[in-house]
């Protein structure tokens, strides 16, 4: 219990950290909202209308630290305000409408890649030398190796444009009306095999390799050889024994993905026109839209940390030595 | 600001691979039947299919007041009382039938349309232009100009004006006008999403709406059934221009109005007898602007040497892959083609490549070139400067780089420089800058060109935020010419002003004109036809302008 108070404290703290440069660093880049609103409708706004825009927006000219004190209390009290760049949309509701395709993406993607990737750790290790072992970590680490773009461009290019095995843009197909039918769904699924397939096949050599490399260092512990030497199951033995001990840094590193999976894959949602929040932030940085910029940054901060907290607490579960302390 | 450059280095690359990819697209040959499109067994219920390039995303705001509004709102949905067409400098009647400038050019009358309806059923009346103006005013500002707005009768809407001001009647014209027995009642018209719009234009019923793609159908009321002749039109939304280009080149979208590089390979040659495309030169003038508060471009010897050691021909087939054409020293781009003196534009000297006589030029300035070819300013330190530039603009960035080498040629050295667009127009907005690629005001009539070129109230101190005239250049002579145009009622005395401020404009240089920019537009017309063209330039191909609706009014389902 007081390991998960502390661990509570710490995280209490590393959120204030993190909502304070979530403040500040938006506000180093140059300019304002509306001179980049300009700038990028270039001929198509009036000068005139520029202070009307200023004040219509709301863009903030008082002095930083009242922004800063304004900007705890609203925090705290979870109002994000009115995007800038979706305006008169609310932050939450601008989130609200696309952070689900995001979490769909992005969360399938990152199960199948650790299951499997994980999966396949287990076995290269456990027959080292053998046909996975030698023949998958190279070619994975080739695959994934790739600029991430290029192979999403590429399975783009091959499944959907020349063999048009898979659609190549958005979540659904416009002429599906959205609702929980069989219709529908299955046609998410076949939205989604193209942009997770690619972000998988990116990921998984990772999860592998860490996998196989950790697995290796506890099949020399002595445990493991109390275990052959019992006559237990191989199988128990390279499960319960083994994988559960070489377990802990995936657990880690599951985690900490699970929290940015709330930031969206900004390149898949761009190549595959894919309606989450990666191409949202991206256009909310570009146009200093503070507001929005905040709203998504604070979401994905409370992600990471939240998964976490869940993956620490997951720990006592897991490793007796944490409680120990 | 690391985070933000990361992911802007990470989408030029992507947007660079991408090209590559619709390269490769464009090169095989069994692209086959992906490239016709997908017609449907009806043509007659089909879907004018349109992408829209900058929004991953939709968001249902059919406010014509918030600053990034759904598309279509202002093409579709509203109309204006009248319609300017820049490709071939007419004047189309819309919801006003006809107009009267008053003798004094001190107030203009609108006749509004007999029989024009809202799409609720509700006609069309004086109390909604008053209404609108009144709204326009007081959320978005501009029209200082404007004294009062009355309803005259039942069909007349009289616009007063403080002083003569000519150039009100496009800017008025072109408004959206809004329905006064909606907006009267929206409680905040300023944050109001108004997810159903009631709206003359001819498709005004929101379908389906999603993130990712929405439909309008027709208005019931459409004051002209007999073109609607299109069963509606959807939008869909793509996170840049890769995936925008690819469902163009794959057949799935009827128009394309979005930058596409090397478009015959990628677009056109998959299927050269339905796909066209046409790029007219209506866009704004593409300048590159010298800040006048500095020496020495403060010398109008200096800006007219620059400029003629510029190849604009290199310019814009390098820079801007041939899609358009080098500008000459009226200074006009092809929105104001009506406009042009004849006589400044054939004996455009400055505007031309000259290298020996840009040299002879500089050396009579007094920057003489040094031994070892380069040329020193009056205060004896190198003649070199930056051309900034906004680091997203790939075509702008190749534009500054062919000037960079021409000058290089006359002993000038300039350096490119392209942080972020946002820093760029800081820079410009404040005057501290060197130099820069900058875009300018595009109206229907050629006063806030000029005005923005020369004027000299448009003129703000180094320090002080400016919004146009970056470059800081007043002339009196140039003013003087702008008031009276403002003056002036009469088209005819506007075009012997307009005729002198070229004059003028060729004479003192205000800034390098470089090219037109072009208005993109692409269109596929296997399931849909009469588009504009070039022999026929009803409109331009443009999804954002006010000739869209000519163009939604216009279309038709293949038989």
């Amino acid at each position: 219990m007081r390991f998960i108070l502390r661990r509570l404290g710490f995280y209490l703290i590393a959120f204030w950290v993190s909502i304070t440069l979530n403040f500040l660093l938006p506000r180093f880049m140059p300019g304002d909202p509306v001179s980049r609103m300009f700038a990028r409708t270039q001929d198509r706004m009036q000068p005139e209308q520029i202070e009307a825009l200023r004040k219509l927006l709301g863009v903030d000219d008082r002095p930083i630290w009242e922004q800063y004190v304004g900007y705890l209390h609203n925090m705290v009290t979870g109002q994000m305000g009115v995007s800038i760049s979706r305006f008169p949309t609310p932050v939450t509701e601008v989130i609200a409408s696309q952070v689900g395709w995001t979490l769909l993406l992005g969360g399938t993607a990152l199960v199948i890649a650790a299951v499997v990737g994980n999966l396949l750790g287990i076995l290269a290790a456990w027959r080292r030398g053998g046909a996975i072992d030698s023949a998958l970590p190279p070619l994975l680490i080739f695959i994934g190796s790739f600029p991430y773009f290029w192979l999403a461009m590429g399975a783009l290019y091959l499944f959907g444009v020349t063999l048009g095995w898979f659609p190549i843009r958005h979540a659904f197909s416009d002429t599906i009306e959205p609702g929980f039918s069989w219709e529908f769904m299955s046609d998410v699924g076949m939205h989604l095999v193209l942009p997770a397939l690619t972000i998988v096949l990116v990921s998984v050599g990772g999860w592998m390799l860490g996998m196989r490399n950790t697995m290796i260092a506890t099949n020399a512990e002595d445990y493991i050889t109390m275990a052959e030497a019992k006559g237990l199951r191989p199988g128990r033995i390279m499960f319960r024994y083994a994988a559960r001990n070489a377990m802990l840094p995936s657990v880690t590193s599951f985690g900490m993905c699970l929290g940015f999976v709330v930031g969206g894959a900004l390149l898949t949602e761009v190549v595959f026109a894919y309606p989450g929040v990666g191409y949202q932030l991206l256009n909310a940085v570009q146009g200093l839209d503070y507001p929005l910029m905040q709203g998504l940054f604070l979401t994905i901060t409370a992600a990471v940390l939240l998964a976490n907290f869940l993956v620490d607490i997951l720990y006592v579960r897991l490793d007796p030595r944490v409680r120990a302390n | 600001m690391t985070q933000a450059r990361f992911l802007r280095s990470a989408r030029i690359a992507a947007a660079g691979l991408a090209i590559g990819a619709l390269a490769l697209t464009g090169c095989s040959a069994n692209a086959g039947n992906t490239g016709s499109a997908k017609a449907d067994a009806s043509a007659k219920s089909a879907l004018l299919t349109i992408p829209r390039e900058d929004m991953g995303t939709f968001v249902r705001n059919f406010n014509p007041f918030a600053p990034t509004v759904t598309p279509m709102t202002q093409q579709a949905i509203y109309e204006s009382l009248l319609v300017y067409n820049p490709a071939n400098g007419d004047t189309t009647p819309w919801l006003a039938s006809e107009w009267t400038a008053a003798e004094d050019g001190k107030s203009v009358t609108f006749t509004l349309r007999e029989g024009v309806k809202w799409s609720d059923g509700q006609p069309l009346v004086p109390a909604d232009v008053v209404t609108t103006f009144a709204l326009q005013k007081k959320i978005k500002g501009g029209y200082d100009y404007l004294d009062t707005v009355t309803a005259e009768g039942t069909n007349q809407v009289k616009f007063s004006f403080k002083t003569a001001w000519s150039p009100a009647l496009f800017d008025l014209g072109q408004l959206s006008i809004l329905p006064d027995h909606v907006w009267s009642k929206i409680a905040d018209p300023e944050k109001d999403p108004n997810e159903k719009p009631v709206g003359t234009g001819p498709y005004t019923e929101v379908d389906t709406f999603q993130a990712q793609s929405f439909v309008l159908k027709k208005n019931p009321n459409y004051w002209q059934p007999e073109k609607q002749k299109i069963a509606g039109i959807k939008m869909l939304a793509f996170a840049g221009n890769d995936g925008a280009n690819l469902a163009a080149a794959n057949g799935d979208v009827d128009w394309a109005p979005q930058y596409m590089p090397n478009i015959e390979k990628t677009f056109i040659s998959k299927d050269p007898d339905h796909r066209k495309y046409w790029f007219p030169p209506t866009g704004s003038m593409i300048n590159w602007q010298l800040n006048t508060t500095k020496a020495p471009f403060n010398d109008t010897d200096v800006r007219k040497a620059l400029s003629m050691a510029v190849d604009r021909e290199q310019v814009t087939k390098i820079g801007m892959s041939g899609y358009t054409k080098p500008a000459d020293c009226t200074g006009l781009s092809g929105n104001y083609e009506t406009w042009k003196n004849k006589e400044v534009q054939d004996n455009c000297e400055w505007t031309k490549l000259n290298v020996d006589e840009a040299n002879k030029l500089l050396d009579k300035a007094g920057y003489a070139k040094g031994a070892d070819g380069k040329r020193t300013l009056k205060d004896g330190k190198p003649f070199e400067f930056k051309i900034s530039v906004g680091a997203a603009s790939s075509d702008w960035l190749s534009v500054a780089d062919v000037i960079a080498q021409n000058l290089a040629e006359v002993g000038v050295t300039a350096k490119v420089d392209s942080p972020d667009w946002a820093a760029v127009v800081a820079g410009y907005e404040t005057g501290d800058f060197d130099s820069g690629i900058v875009w300018s005001a595009n109206d229907p009539s050629p006063y806030k060109y000029f005005a923005g070129m020369m004027g000299t109230s448009t003129v703000k101190p180094v320090g002080e935020k400016a919004f146009e005239n970056y470059h800081r250049f007043g002339d009196p002579k140039a003013e003087a010419l702008l008031t009276e145009f403002a003056a002036a009622a009469d088209e005819d005395k506007q075009h012997d002003i307009a005729d002198k401020l070229q004059e003028e404009y060729s004479a003192v240089a205000p800034a390098i004109p470089l090219f037109a920019g072009p208005e993109w537009g692409a269109y596929n017309d296997t399931r849909f036809t009469g588009w504009p063209t070039e022999e026929n330039p009803y409109a331009t191909l443009s999804v954002r302008a006010p000739t869209t609706v000519l163009v939604l009014t216009s279309l038709e389902p293949r038989a």
